[in-house]
């Protein structure tokens, strides 16, 4: 079967192939015209991974880092991954040297003493879960807003999907979530769904805000959702964290400020983008505006460089 | 031909139906009075002795990584050569090399050197639909996205054909080899594959490492199998007339048996290349670079429109890679020896398009516009725009149809079967299924089950896997009456076979992802978007056999029911079904498979069960053990319902007295 193919055809092949190896082995010219242009950047920066976590908050600050760095003349990827654990090993494996928001309070620290993972501290941004109703349940049962009375109202809340109980909408799996430990120290007769999103959870509160139907769940500033469709925070009996074992078995999310985390490689190279991860730092605001960008239809490309050049002078000192 | 014997067999059915009855009815009512108790319920946060060990096993092999001896001198030597590997063909193709703005070749090179590829291993019309699909992943919008999922694929494939073909061969002569390999084999075909993504990361880390070994473990068992089936149907006249004659082992292999089974070898190359670019969008969840990352992206943030640009390229690579390797399997079949001006005319083709090619990936190295593919070809944002609100009216036109489904499955089917299953004492579900097995497959099912679902109790997750198998058996019910009736049709029908073939091929080479991504916006979070992906998933290949089934009834036997006045239906359900079984129990245990696989992942939108706990376990450190051992828990299932449904057709196969 080679045979009736001849000689020719392997020739012909063997030729391209050498031609080819020789063709991709000479110098790129696309690189010289590039680099002329760009002979005035001052210093050489490298390529790093930047973590891109699934909700728009995170993709808002994420992008304006990527554009800001991009501009200094490094090259970053921006990798999807989910939070914590999965995302530590990378950074140890070398995968990924940036996460630029984790809400998780410690849960690093394995990954800090066996110096894979460096804390650089906060990035400016105060994170707030907390569990919320649509704002006419508050209205209407003015005193739902407690949780003492959650059981009280437990009924509006069953679904098909609730087994007889309330339905309590969770965060997902990847996110920052207490929701069985705050159910069983309340003694709360509500079953805990997964919501698996972001959007997920944006579709529970916009349609129980639209068809005045009762919805118990997850949700979390700074989120621009919040500015759009009202909801309101159910009061949990308030949470001492500073011992966490202790606060474990209790009740309610902290108000906590989000915190950058960085790999060893990164902060060891000290280039330009090791300065901007150590400077970069912003406000709950300056998230939500470059978040109702992008949910307004802007890239985050887009909206992140609309933020830039609207702050320039801020994202200048980011480098230096 | 045969009614006294069609005649015990109803006999004998209609006793078993009895049987069964009875085990559901006490096992109904047992449940409803013992409801609630010794269920083995733990909470989401709540780890078991045994998870909590497995955890600190996790946690250990965690901080040996740098250090420890199997790592210094075993994982991280194959990691390392691995990532090296997969950055060698990235920087060809895909990302730009270091020093430099653009990957070795430009995008214009890469789509000539494809054109020129498929031109010498298959043909011209073949090598234009590879350039033209190519293209049209760019125009998505998706250039290096799409070359990272090729690098990636062909990376996998070429380590999957280095150990799966010497192995095959390995298995193709040799029946201890062949006893062997099978049960590895046949475990890695049912292992679910969000199940081995977590303990690959552990031992091999979050990378494109990883990532190729995950999809090498689902690619390589097909590689095997196809070659040592090609080898074994090699006829023995031949082997027996060269070993006759004076040859060695070797010359008998290169000069006889592999010549001769290279057509189902290259098959195999086929159905490896499939598999592994229909894993490497799954493998995106531990850091597979390439269209997964888009496709997990818009699941998170449910974007449906940016979920289909990214599913339409993973199709146009699988279109791609499938019609260029399968025309390469037509040639091999070509015996007609080309004709010497032919061949001169080729040979002339093939030094015009090789020459083309050099060209083009000069050019894409000097010049801008084949360097970076350009983004004024970009249309992904009306493709997006129209799957969006192609799905938006959808969703609001049938929602009075959809919730009435959702209602119906979830309240009059799922919830009940839940209840008995999750709800009754452990020790009476256990009973219940083990009888249920001991009908289906007879004592040897029995005992395996037996043993599984002891496992199951053990590893402290007996509540979550009940969850789980309620949504299996629920989906896989809803898909055998869906695709045994498409199945029964297309069976009976050459014009419906036409059809429907594209539309489960497309379903096939789809990633489970793409379209987990509109079913929750149709379903919202619960247990029913699972179910219906589970669905859709798993359709085609019941289709696909029930119809083959269908066809391969005895026309004697039809022409012999149409003869004595048989209706239609009564030719359906009286002869071509019973005939079919043996069909109609593979496609269920396929089925059964297959919905597990997708199920699972379901613990992404809200359905719970173990999937959710592998999800969880990935990402929260002190539920790491948990999520391995719900892993574990699902390859149990998985095990479980394989070995029932093959002891049913050994049993239905054997001869009857």
């Amino acid at each position: 079967m080679v045979r009736k193919q001849g000689k020719g055809f392997k020739f012909a092949v063997l030729t391209a192939v050498a031609g080819l190896a020789l063709t991709a082995c000479g110098g790129a010219g696309v690189d010289d015209a590039a680099s002329t242009t760009e002979t005035g950047a001052a210093e050489a920066c490298g390529s790093y991974s930047i973590a891109m976590h699934a909700w728009v908050g995170y993709t808002a600050s994420a992008q304006v880092v990527t554009e800001v760095a991009k501009a200094a003349g490094c090259t970053i990827e921006q990798v999807t991954l989910e939070e914590a654990g999965v995302t530590y090993d990378a950074m140890e494996a070398g995968t990924i040297d940036v996460v630029i928001e984790d809400w998780g309070g410690g849960r690093w620290q394995d990954w800090v003493d066996r110096g894979a993972v460096v804390e650089v501290g906060d990035n400016g941004n105060v994170g707030l879960i907390g569990m919320y109703v649509p704002a006419w349940m508050a209205e209407e049962y003015p005193d739902i807003t407690d949780s003492a009375n959650l059981n009280k109202y437990a009924d509006l809340f069953v679904t098909d999907e609730s087994k007889g109980k309330g339905a309590w909408y969770e965060g997902p799996p990847g996110y920052t979530t207490i929701g069985e430990k705050m159910v069983e120290a309340n003694g709360l007769n509500f079953t805990i769904i997964s919501t698996g999103s972001e959007q997920a959870l944006i579709d529970v509160f916009t349609k129980a805000a639209a068809d005045k139907t009762p919805a118990l769940g997850y949700f979390y500033e700074p989120q621009n959702f919040l500015a759009k469709v009202a909801l309101a925070r159910v009061n949990f009996p308030a949470n001492d964290w500073t011992d966490t074992a202790e606060a474990s078995g209790l009740t309610d999310y902290p108000s906590s400020p989000l915190i950058k985390l960085a790999s060893k490689k990164l902060m060891d190279a000290n280039d330009p983008f090791t300065r901007i991860i150590k400077n970069f730092k912003w406000t709950n605001d300056d998230q939500n505006g470059v978040a109702a960008d992008i949910e307004g239809g802007m890239t985050p490309e887009e909206a992140a460089k609309k933020w830039i050049a609207a702050n320039q002078a801020t994202a200048d000192g980011w480098v230096k | 031909m045969s009614d006294e014997v069609l005649g015990t067999s109803n006999r004998r059915e209609i006793k078993r139906g009895w049987i069964f009855a009875g085990i559901l009815v006490a096992w109904f009512g047992l449940s409803k009075i013992f409801s609630g108790k010794y269920t083995y319920e733990l909470a989401v946060p709540q780890n078991t002795t045994f998870t909590n060990f497995v955890g600190e096993i996790a946690k250990s092999i965690r901080g040996n990584r740098t250090d420890g001896a199997a790592f210094k001198y075993f994982f991280n030597p194959i990691r390392q050569f691995i990532d090296g590997f997969v950055t060698l063909i990235r920087e060809t193709i895909s990302v730009p090399t270091t020093g430099s703005s653009i990957p070795l070749i430009g995008w214009f090179g890469v789509i000539a050197l494809i054109g020129f590829i498929v031109f010498a291993i298959a043909n011209a019309r073949t090598a234009i639909l590879a350039v033209t699909l190519t293209f049209a992943c760019g125009a998505l919008g998706l250039w290096s996205h799409s070359m990272d999922t090729l690098a990636m694929t062909i990376a996998a494939v070429f380590l999957s054909l280095v150990i799966g073909i010497p192995v095959g061969i390995w298995a193709g002569r040799s029946d201890f080899a062949l006893r062997l390999v099978t049960p590895i084999l046949d475990l890695a075909q049912i292992l679910p594959t969000l199940v081995y993504l977590a303990p690959l990361a552990l031992f091999f880390l979050i990378g494109p490492a990883s990532a190729t070994i995950a999809t090498m473990v689902y690619s390589i068992p097909i590689a095997i199998r196809l070659t040592a089936f090609g080898i074994r149907g090699v006829a023995k006249g031949p082997v027996e007339a060269s070993i006759s004659m004076g040859s060695t082992g070797g010359q008998t292999l290169t000069k006889v048996q592999l010549p001769i089974a290279k057509k189902t070898i290259v098959l195999g190359v086929n159905q490896t290349v499939m598999a592994a670019l229909s894993f490497v969008v799954i493998a995106a969840l531990i850091g597979a670079p390439g269209l997964g990352k888009p496709v997990i992206e818009a699941l998170i943030i449910r974007n449906v429109g940016e979920g289909f640009v990214a599913g339409f390229a993973v199709v146009f690579l699988a279109i791609m890679l499938d019609r260029s390797t399968t025309a390469a399997v037509v040639k091999q079949n070509t015996f007609v020896p080309p004709s010497p001006a032919q061949q001169k005319r080729r040979k002339i083709a093939l030094f015009a398009t090789g020459g083309a090619a050099i060209v083009s990936v000069f050019l894409s190295r000097q010049l801008a516009w084949a360097a970076y593919f350009p983004e004024q070809i970009n249309f992904s944002e009306p493709i997006a725009h129209a799957a969006d609100s192609a799905v938006k009216w959808v969703t609001s036109t049938f929602s009075f149809f959809t919730e009435g489904l959702i209602k119906f499955v979830t309240v009059g089917i799922l919830n009940p079967l839940e209840a008995l299953l999750s709800n009754s004492p452990w020790f009476l579900t256990v009973a219940a299924i083990a009888l249920i097995s001991l009908l289906v497959g007879g004592f040897r099912s029995a005992i395996v089950t037996l043993v599984v679902l002891f496992l199951i109790v053990g590893s402290g997750l007996w509540f979550d896997t009940m969850i789980t198998l309620a949504q299996t058996l629920v989906a896989t019910l809803l898909t055998m009456v869906i695709g045994v009736s498409i199945g029964i049709w297309v069976g009976r029908s050459q014009r419906a076979e036409r059809f429907i073939r594209p539309i489960m091929d497309a379903g096939q080479v789809l990633p489970a992802f793409v379209y987990l991504i509109p079913m929750l916006g149709f379903f919202g979070p619960a247990r029913f978007t699972a179910i219906a992906t589970g669905i859709v998933y798993s359709i085609p290949v019941v289709v696909k056999i029930v119809g083959q089934g269908i066809r391969d009834v005895p026309v004697t036997m039809i022409e012999a029911a149409v003869s004595s006045g048989s209706t239609t239906r009564q030719l359906i359900t009286k002869v071509q079904l019973p005939a079919a079984k043996n069909s109609l129990l593979l496609a269920t245990n396929q089925g059964l498979i297959f919905v597990l696989a997708v199920v699972v992942i379901g613990g992404f939108v809200g359905a719970g069960g173990l999937g959710y706990l592998v999800i969880l376990g990935s990402s929260k450190p002190d539920l790491q053990g948990k999520g391995l051992v719900a892993g574990f828990a699902i390859l149990l299932l998985g095990i479980m319902i394989d070995r029932m449904a093959q002891f049913a057709v050994r049993r239905n196969s054997a001869p009857r007295h």
